[in-house]
């Protein structure tokens, strides 16, 4: 209790520095709160960008999209390779060294070869999800205790109860948590090539309003984007928690 | 308690569960403040981690992963400001009577149980304390390793005459070792009885005496276990 | 692993590698895929010698910028670290503030980075240290949550300071999180810079991948693309053999 107020204050503290701070240099620039909110008010009433809820959309369908393409790619990925103990060898190491890359410098490619639409971003998207989930998988394989499945199968189950009874549920845990990195991961994605360069979606209005130097529209625009995020952070941890009480 | 530590050695038996092992915890190296009472070391009382006078051993053997045997029995002289050449010396004196003379190199990971146990009791030995806590030292190990590591330790405290505080869950280890044994209550940690000790080492387990107080001290301790099941 | 299953894994991995590239060749020049998007891996070879000079340039900006942001994101995130993670209000006031950070997309502060530092170095250090900052921060403050207790009690029992706990005790137990963190941390820094490259570069790698692709040079891309990723691939392994080296104890 008395730590929540302590964050608090200090939440409230940083504000209010940030807008004697931002008064005192340049309010143009460094937009104080007082400039924010009604900026952030215009923005909703779709007086500033009118095209406001359908860029939500857009980046919206683009990150269910992504979303929905790595989940259905890192858990065929996952358990191909979990599964399978030589193609897993040998092809392990090379998603491991994959993931050493800093995603962002296959980018320019993808949108080479999708364009400046939705396909690009989509496409990034799943990318970033498509890993967190696929390793995720395998190190979920890699704990169920080989022990189960052998009493499993002594008790006559077959391969697809094995699955179904014994490995989901021992590697829902992992899974799950994979699952959520892969959302946070493609909900980024998304944004980040919305932002590196788009015709629609959220980052196109963000880049507009950069470029026009409207500083407290994009501010504005970047606490929408934020609350995008975090409602979709707090949809997973609740199936996440709901994951958790299953696995107890 | 000043009693308890003046005694040359005491074997001491409390149970599992909570009360008295706080208890004894206001002693082990004076890390934490009893309930009540005080507690004194040769009439002067201690109010924390007072390691020139007492040493710890505990039930995990706490070694630091990253230093080596040799560097794990040099910690207390390191603390202490012992310069690196002396505390060197003193921890490669002690590894043959640990029966480490070979593993000094080596990290912690690379030993096994009863060794790893034996460095954490090199450590104790090595800023040379009259008293030497020891709670459960040998109570992680399996059975057999347990047996020898009594033994050793007998050899060693004949060598140095310390007094051994020394915790245990083992009537066995209780009277193989001790020349006093106290039993702790279960809830809270008080001394139920004393029992002493004068027979010579090493004892014959099967002697009548013995087995005379194996049976009196078990019946002390049955209580407190039952207690302490029934309150779990 | 046995001999014989490593020599099989090996075989797959070479053939696998293989069959993609000819496979990819093959399609390319049958015209099954445009080779303005895809070029065939005979191309990209060949294109390596004409950025060759101009890549290596722009590498080396980018790998120069990345440093300076790595040094700072690892100084900043183990001091950080070890002060949060060990001090008990400090954690608790400031813990969510600093998962909320490390969460956050980062990209959406870009654009205000830029309006106040310009194009240049100094957004590109900013931003990559941010990016590489946060994840080793994290992970220390975890580090030292998770630093075996017995060993603090242990060393209290045998006098130490709190000076000693943290120079003998504290700090030696989360090495390995630290070269866990650093090992996390430069494939951050590296992103970071890249993206501001992307985003609002003159130079280094980041911008000269921007142009290739806005320019349509494919197979100028896909080299510029491999050779980043193979350096920062060489860099990963690079820590990876000094954290083995590093930790023999565990």
């Amino acid at each position: 209790m008395r730590v929540a107020l302590i964050r608090l204050a200090i939440l409230g503290a940083l504000v209010l520095a940030w807008e004697l701070l931002a008064r005192a240099a340049n309010p143009l620039l460094y937009v104080p709160p007082s400039v924010v909110v009604p900026a952030l008010g215009r923005l909703l009433v779709l007086d500033s960008y009118p095209e406001l809820p359908q860029s939500l959309l857009l980046t919206l369908r683009e990150i269910v999209i992504a979303y929905a393409l790595a989940i259905a790619a890192g858990l065929g990925c996952g358990f191909v390779l979990g599964l399978n103990r030589l193609v897993g060898r040998a092809y392990g190491p090379i998603l491991a060294a994959l993931y050493a890359v800093p995603a962002v410098v296959w980018y320019p490619s993808l949108m080479l070869f999708f364009g400046l639409d939705a396909a690009s971003k989509i496409a990034f998207g799943f990318l970033l999800g498509f890993f967190p989930i696929t390793l995720a998988v395998l190190a979920g394989v890699r704990q169920v205790n080989p022990h189960m499945v052998l009493v499993a199968r002594a008790f006559g189950a077959r391969p697809a109860v094995v699955f179904a009874k014994v490995m989901v549920p021992a590697m829902l845990f992992t899974l799950v948590g994979g699952l959520r990195t892969g959302l946070a991961l493609s909900v980024i994605g998304v944004i980040v090539g919305e932002i590196l360069g788009s015709k629609g979606g959220m980052g196109a209005l963000i880049n507009h309003a950069y470029g026009l130097f409207r500083t407290a529209d994009y501010v504005a625009l970047v606490l929408v984007t934020l609350a995008l995020v975090v409602a979709s952070d707090v949809v997973a941890s609740l199936v996440e928690r709901r994951a958790q009480r299953w696995s107890d | 308690m000043s009693d308890l530590i003046a005694v040359e050695r005491v074997g001491k038996r409390y149970l599992t569960g909570s009360g008295p092992i706080e208890a004894l915890r206001d002693v082990r190296g004076g890390l934490v403040v009893p309930d009540g009472g005080r507690v004194v070391v040769d009439g002067r009382p201690v109010t924390g981690p007072d390691p020139r006078r007492v040493a710890t051993v505990f039930q995990e053997a706490g070694l630091f992963p990253w230093r080596t045997a040799l560097e794990n029995i040099e910690f207390g002289l390191e603390l202490q400001g012992v310069p690196r050449g002396q505390r060197r010396a003193v921890a490669t004196e002690l590894l043959g009577p640990l029966g480490l003379r070979e593993f000094g190199a080596k990290y912690p990971r690379e030993l096994s149980g009863g060794m790893r146990q034996r460095v954490a009791i090199g450590r104790a030995l090595a800023i040379d304390t009259q008293i030497i806590l020891m709670d459960e030292p040998f109570g992680a190990l399996d059975e057999q390793t347990r047996l020898l590591m009594g033994e050793w330790l007998l050899d060693i405290w004949r060598r140095t005459r310390k007094t051994v505080v020394f915790v245990t869950h083992s009537l066995h280890e209780a009277l193989a070792l001790s020349t006093r044994v106290v039993v702790m209550t279960a809830r809270p940690g008080r001394i139920k009885s004393v029992l002493e000790l004068p027979m010579a080492y090493p004892r014959a387990m099967e002697s009548a005496d013995l087995i005379a107080l194996r049976a009196k001290l078990w019946s002390d301790i049955r209580d407190e276990s039952l207690r302490a099941m029934g309150d779990a | 692993m046995t001999s014989a299953e490593r020599a099989r894994v090996l075989v797959l991995q070479v053939v696998s590698v293989l069959a993609l590239l000819g496979i990819w060749e093959g399609a390319a020049r049958a015209g099954w895929v445009d080779p303005l998007f895809v070029p065939a891996p005979s191309a990209v070879v060949g294109a390596f010698g004409r950025i060759g000079p101009s890549a290596l340039a722009g590498l080396a900006d980018t790998l120069a910028k990345t440093a300076v942001a790595y040094v700072l994101s690892v100084v900043l995130g183990v001091s950080l670290g070890v002060a949060v993670g060990s001090v008990r209000v400090l954690r608790e006031v400031s813990g969510p503030f600093v998962v909320a950070a490390y969460g956050m997309p980062k990209i959406l502060v870009l654009p205000w980075i830029v309006l106040i530092l310009g194009f240049g170095t100094a957004p590109a250090i900013l931003y990559g240290t941010i990016h590489g900052l946060f994840p080793i921060l994290v992970l220390v403050m975890g580090g030292v949550r998770d630093v075996d207790r017995t060993l603090v009690t242990v060393a209290r029992a045998f006098g130490a300071s709190s000076w000693q706990l943290y120079w003998k005790v504290l700090l030696p137990a989360i090495v390995p999180t630290v070269l866990a963190g650093m090992r996390l941390g430069i494939v951050f820094c590296l992103l970071g810079v890249l993206i501001v490259e992307m985003f609002a570069g003159v130079r280094g790698m980041g911008f000269v991948m921007g142009s290739l692709a806005n320019g349509f040079q494919a197979p100028e891309l896909f080299a510029a693309t491999a050779l980043v990723s193979a350096s920062s691939i060489a860099i990963v392994l690079a820590l990876d053999s000094l954290n083995n080296r590093l930790s023999r104890w565990r």
